[in-house]
């Protein structure tokens, strides 16, 4: 510690793992971000054209309804038909072949934490490039108030809850068929997804039952809100998608981490005001370590806009992948302030 | 007792009544500025800086040469362009810089005037609103920055916000910039994001330009070039021992006050090249048993640079601070999202206010965490605190930061002192005792 | 034998200590320090050593401490009151099973001063703005009472009624106030431990602000004063260590250390001509192997023979 100066300009006669370290510190991010989450896209919309399949317990929104492009399906849709078995068999014969695909679900997602959703996801990327399109228009983003913020937080949890109970409830024979993959119908996904594969499909209101009329002009209305609310705020739909409240539940053993060490914190809010999220505690907490909340999206940019060397950091099973250093901040915004 | 530099010229003699001038000025006319009090109190100050140490590093000499030319001989630096003055370095400067004005920092640190400001001050005042306002009301102050079109004053102490109406009959255009006093609210927060949008706004009116965001972010990058020459500088002093002396550091970023930007920027990025030789070749500024201080509490501006330079004479180093006048200003930047101009002004916004460690806030949690950081980071034997008498802020918090400081097993002196410059043999006194303790505390962990 | 002084150049009084190389004292002496104090301070140095007959080069390290020490250029070091009192009062507390906080009354200004086991200051406050509750203020006070210094204690104890209140802050009006209440009638005893009181208050309330747990040593030439001495410990609720000489405690820590830095000093010359030594018996050992796997030479080779 002592006597070694890391400052823009250092000398060159660093170790290899040092020289390495910086340079991934240092990294434009927004580019690098930008490109992952493009191979990502390309691989999750288009993947099954070229024959891939990764399985039906994808930890992000891979859509059902993309049926040729699709590399394997979000876990969602799986998960919310076998718990609308009969009770006889779910709680039953079935109940081995449910723990197992949740299993497998579980086992995809404790890699990457909600980096998923931040990196891999096509729905959260799609929020991405509108955000970008509104930046180059000059418009202004919108921002919750705290107040709004409380009030509507808790509805992910309630979406989340929904998903679960009412299949549940339609293997208990309470509720009707129609109501099936009740989550899937208000996805903006199902909607969206597809259209960049050509399918325009799911674009219609289904009149054949109450209940499906019912489901479809509502994921109508969702997908005119997502793409309203997308215009509007950075990552709209993030913050009310149960799959983000389902990995948040489940992210405690994961690998994939956002540290922080509060004592390094200098509170300057760098981070927040950077935030898709609005997340204040990547902020104010200074006592908590794990500071991943349960809206994050595991994006990095916080790190990324961090000032102080070691403040916030993303490890990987205890490793640190990316750290927020003053080079790096340094070199990010000069970039931003000059071009 | 003393540190690797000439012996201390004996103070003392410095209090002996000066000589009587030689020069007999005719009855009407005034004397030549350089032959007055005020340049004499400058030049003796920085005679202290220049002469009490050994191989100052050659950048420096743009420093010590620029503060004999404004503040001993009275040279005018005028610039082209609206003059905004500022009381405090809340009033975010990019904004300024980005309507084509120029800042100033108007904070004082002479005696003369903190003299002329107790005529009309009560007698428990801050010496710094005294000589802040002593100047003001001074025809042709120096430094010669010229006239102002506006002066922005944050209201944060009590004593800075009634100067505002002071200053308004000394007949300165005044702009109240409202800050608030709680900064973990959400309230707070979008206060002053209102705020310095009318600030921007109350610079439209004085310019007659607009933001845009061509012009912001060149303001950005201009000031993102002097914060990062900034902590480039501030890095040296981590080494251990250090490559540069804190008065020195302190006199470089008091020159940013009233310097021209790009100037300025240029001349530390020439002393950051010459402090990395050094560093590299292992010259040193102060010996290795030199007891490392972290400098906090009221700003120490020149020529009152009076504390920090007693501990360097008496063989210490103040390696790092938590001052308004130094560390502070520069050290924290702005991160934007978007570059729009919305996203810039919030993110200035949010920048100047919530790493903000001034005791005018209610909690002080992140100026006691900021302590520990740094006491750590510059891997700091003490802490020295200075609070101005009559500053009620600082005062009020010596003491939750000395129980901070404690706990840690931090050593901590508290000094309370003001600009006047006869207390200077019971400041050495206790800045003696307090190195000598904590030299003691090394020898005996070894 | 080599002797270690200490010299306390104080604003009312200089004092001078020698010490042997034991650590024991060996004198001491106190006068006067005037306007002139450079000149006093050398003659009281002289005058101490003619005393004890000693050379000035028998004294090998002299620290000189106190308000006048950084004019003192005579001596080999300074160090501040402060740290020398603090090691002069943990020295002479050892007598008394160990001391932690020091109050010091001097001519004008005192102070309280936290040490820790190993007499090193951990913490300490000054007044030095303000004479009030100094030996200025007790100076006053004998003179308008037209009694000498040195009689104050006994003055003290002689009060029949309860200690009058003194309630000017300020030394100078309180000489108004002494002078009025003499007018009025009431007597000197009642004066003084008047006078005693309020000092006492003001002293307490100072060493507050470092703690008062441990056992304290009370030094300063007004320790002198058994009156002021009771006052403080009625004050404090309890007694405090006074040792027989209080007013050369801070001149004594400065000759401890005086010989503590001169042993260091000569340890590590000694650690260092140790090396030396060895250094040069290896270059020696070196110089003799030369010469050999480059073929003998005229000088001759050690290993191979001439």
């Amino acid at each position: 510690m002592s006597g070694s100066l890391e400052f823009p300009g250092a000398p060159t006669a660093r170790p290899l793992s040092r020289k390495i370290r910086d340079a991934a510190n240092g990294v434009d991010f927004n580019r690098f971000r930008f490109w992952l989450q493009v191979g990502f896209f390309i691989l999750l919309v288009y993947g099954g054209f070229a024959g891939i399949d990764l399985g039906g317990r994808l930890p992000t929104f891979s859509c059902v309804y993309n049926g040729e492009g699709r590399p394997g399906m979000c876990y969602l849709a799986p998960l919310q038909h076998q718990l609308a078995m009969p009770w006889q068999r779910l709680f039953g014969e079935a109940g081995i072949a449910v723990l197992t695909g949740f299993g497998v679900f579980f086992l995809w997602f404790i890699v990457l934490n909600k980096g998923w959703c931040g990196f891999v996801c096509p729905l959260g990327t799609i929020q991405d490039w509108i955000t970008a399109v509104r930046r180059r228009l000059g418009m202004r983003f919108a921002r919750y108030s705290d107040a709004t913020f409380e009030r509507l937080s808790w509805i992910k949890y309630l979406l989340l809850a929904l998903m679960l109970l009412i299949p549940l409830g339609i293997g208990a024979g309470y509720v009707s068929h129609d109501m099936s993959a009740p989550y899937c119908m208000i996805c903006p996904a199902r909607l969206i997804v597809p259209s960049f594969a050509g399918d325009f499909r799911q674009w219609v209101v289904d009149f054949s039952s109450p209940s499906k009329l019912a489901l479809t002009s509502l994921g109508a209305l969702t997908t005119g809100t997502f793409l309203i609310g997308s215009t509007v705020k950075k990552r709209f739909w993030c913050f009310f998608c149960p799959m983000s409240a389902f990995h948040y539940l489940l992210s405690k053993p994961a690998a994939f981490r956002l540290v922080k060490d509060g004592g390094k914190c200098t509170r300057c809010g760098d981070c927040y005001g950077v935030c898709d999220l609005q997340i204040k505690e990547i902020a104010d907490d200074v006592k908590n370590p794990q500071i991943m909340m349960d809206d994050c999206i595991v994006c990095l940019k916080c790190v990324a806009a961090c000032p102080e060397d070691g403040a916030l950091k993303a490890t990987f099973a205890g490793l640190t992948v990316f750290e927020s250093t003053e080079a790096g901040f340094i070199k990010r915004m000069e970039k931003g302030a000059t071009t | 007792m003393n540190g690797p530099f000439k012996p201390a010229k004996p103070i003392l003699a410095a209090a002996a009544p000066a000589p009587a001038s030689t020069v007999v000025a005719k009855s009407n006319e005034p004397l030549p500025f350089g032959k007055t009090k005020q340049a004499r109190e400058a030049e003796k100050a920085l005679n202290h800086i220049v002469d009490d140490f050994d191989d100052n590093p050659k950048a420096m000499a743009y420093f010590y040469d620029l503060f004999r030319r404004v503040y001993c001989r009275g040279e005018s630096i005028e610039r082209d362009g609206a003059l905004i003055g500022t009381t405090c370095i809340q009033a975010p400067e990019e904004l300024v810089y980005a309507l084509g004005a120029t800042p100033v920092r108007l904070c004082n640190g002479s005696y003369h005037y903190d003299q002329i400001g107790a005529e009309f001050m009560p007698a428990k005042s801050c010496s710094l609103v005294k000589a802040t306002l002593g100047m003001l009301t001074s025809e042709d102050p120096v430094p010669r920055i010229g006239k102002m079109n506006l002066v922005v004053n944050p209201t944060t102490c009590d004593q800075k916000k009634k100067a505002s109406a002071l200053m308004q009959e000394m007949g300165h255009e005044v702009f109240d910039l409202e800050l608030p006093n709680v900064k973990e609210s959400e309230a707070s927060r979008v206060y002053w994001r209102r705020s310095v949008r009318e600030f921007a706004e109350a610079l439209r009116k004085v310019t007659g330009k607009r933001l845009t965001r061509k012009n912001l972010k060149a303001a950005l990058a201009r000031t993102q070039r002097a914060e990062k020459a900034f902590r480039v500088m501030d890095g040296f002093r981590k080494a251990s021992p250090s490559v540069f002396l804190g008065k020195d550091a302190f006199l470089v970023v008091n020159a940013y006050f009233f310097d021209d930007l790009d100037r300025w920027c240029e001349a530390v990025e020439m002393l950051n090249v010459e402090l990395q030789q050094r560093h590299d070749t292992a010259v040193r500024a102060a010996q290795k048993k030199a007891p490392r201080i972290v400098f906090t509490g009221s700003p120490p501006i020149f020529p009152n640079l009076k504390l920090p330079l007693l501990i360097e004479r008496a063989g210490g180093v103040v390696v790092s601070d938590e001052t308004c006048s130094a560390n502070r200003m520069l050290y924290d930047m702005t991160a934007v999202d978007e570059w729009l101009v919305n996203d810039m002004v919030d993110s200035l916004a949010d920048k100047y206010l919530k790493p903000c460690t001034c005791p005018i806030f209610t909690k002080n949690d992140d100026r006691r965490r900021r302590l520990l950081e740094l006491v750590s980071k510059f891997q700091a034997d003490g802490v020295v605190y200075q609070a101005f008498a009559g500053c009620q802020v600082y005062e009020m918090e010596q003491r939750s930061v000395a129980r901070t400081l404690n706990d840690a097993g931090i050593p901590m002196l508290y000094v309370e002192t003001d600009y006047s410059p006869d207390d200077e043999g019971q400041l050495s006194t206790r800045v003696e005792a307090f190195l000598e303790s904590i030299k003691t505390r090394k020898r005996m962990r070894q | 034998m080599t002797y270690f002084g200490g010299l306390d150049i104080g604003s009312t009084a200089i004092k001078v200590v020698v010490i042997d190389s034991a650590g024991k004292l060996v004198g001491e002496h106190v006068t006067a320090t005037g306007s002139l104090f450079y000149k006093n301070a050398k003659e009281a140095f002289e005058t101490l050593l003619a005393r004890l007959g000693l050379r000035r080069d028998e004294v090998g390290y002299l620290i000189a401490t106190g308000y006048g020490r950084k004019l003192y250029k005579e001596a080999d070091d300074s160090i501040s009151e402060i740290t020398a009192n603090g090691i002069g009062a943990h020295e002479v507390g050892k007598a008394f099973g160990g001391v932690g906080t020091i109050i010091n009354i001097g001519g004008q200004d005192s102070k309280a001063i936290r040490i820790d086991s190993m007499g090193g200051v951990t913490n300490f406050v000054m007044n030095d703005k303000c004479a009030a509750g100094t030996g200025r203020f007790l100076d006053v006070a004998a003179r308008n009472l037209e009694i000498g210094l040195d009689e104050l204690g006994d003055y003290h104890f002689r009060a029949v009624a309860g200690p009058l209140d003194i309630n000017s802050t300020c030394t100078v009006f309180a000489e108004s106030e002494i002078i009025g209440l003499l007018a009025n009638g009431h007597g000197k005893g009642e004066i003084i431990s008047g006078i005693h009181a309020s000092i006492a208050k003001r002293t307490v309330r100072l060493a507050k602000k470092v703690g008062l747990e441990d056992r304290i040593y009370f030094d300063g030439g007004p320790a002198l004063n058994k009156g002021l001495v009771a006052a403080i410990q009625e004050e404090l609720g309890r007694e405090m260590v006074v040792p027989e000489h209080p007013q050369t405690t801070t001149a004594f820590g400065a000759a401890v250390l005086a010989r503590s830095e001169y042993l260091a000093d000569a340890e590590d010359r000694l650690a260092g001509r140790k090396a030396e030594a060895q250094a040069k018996a290896v270059l020696a050992e070196v110089a003799a192997n030369a010469n050999c796997g480059t073929g003998c030479t005229a000088g001759g080779c050690a290993t191979h023979g001439a």
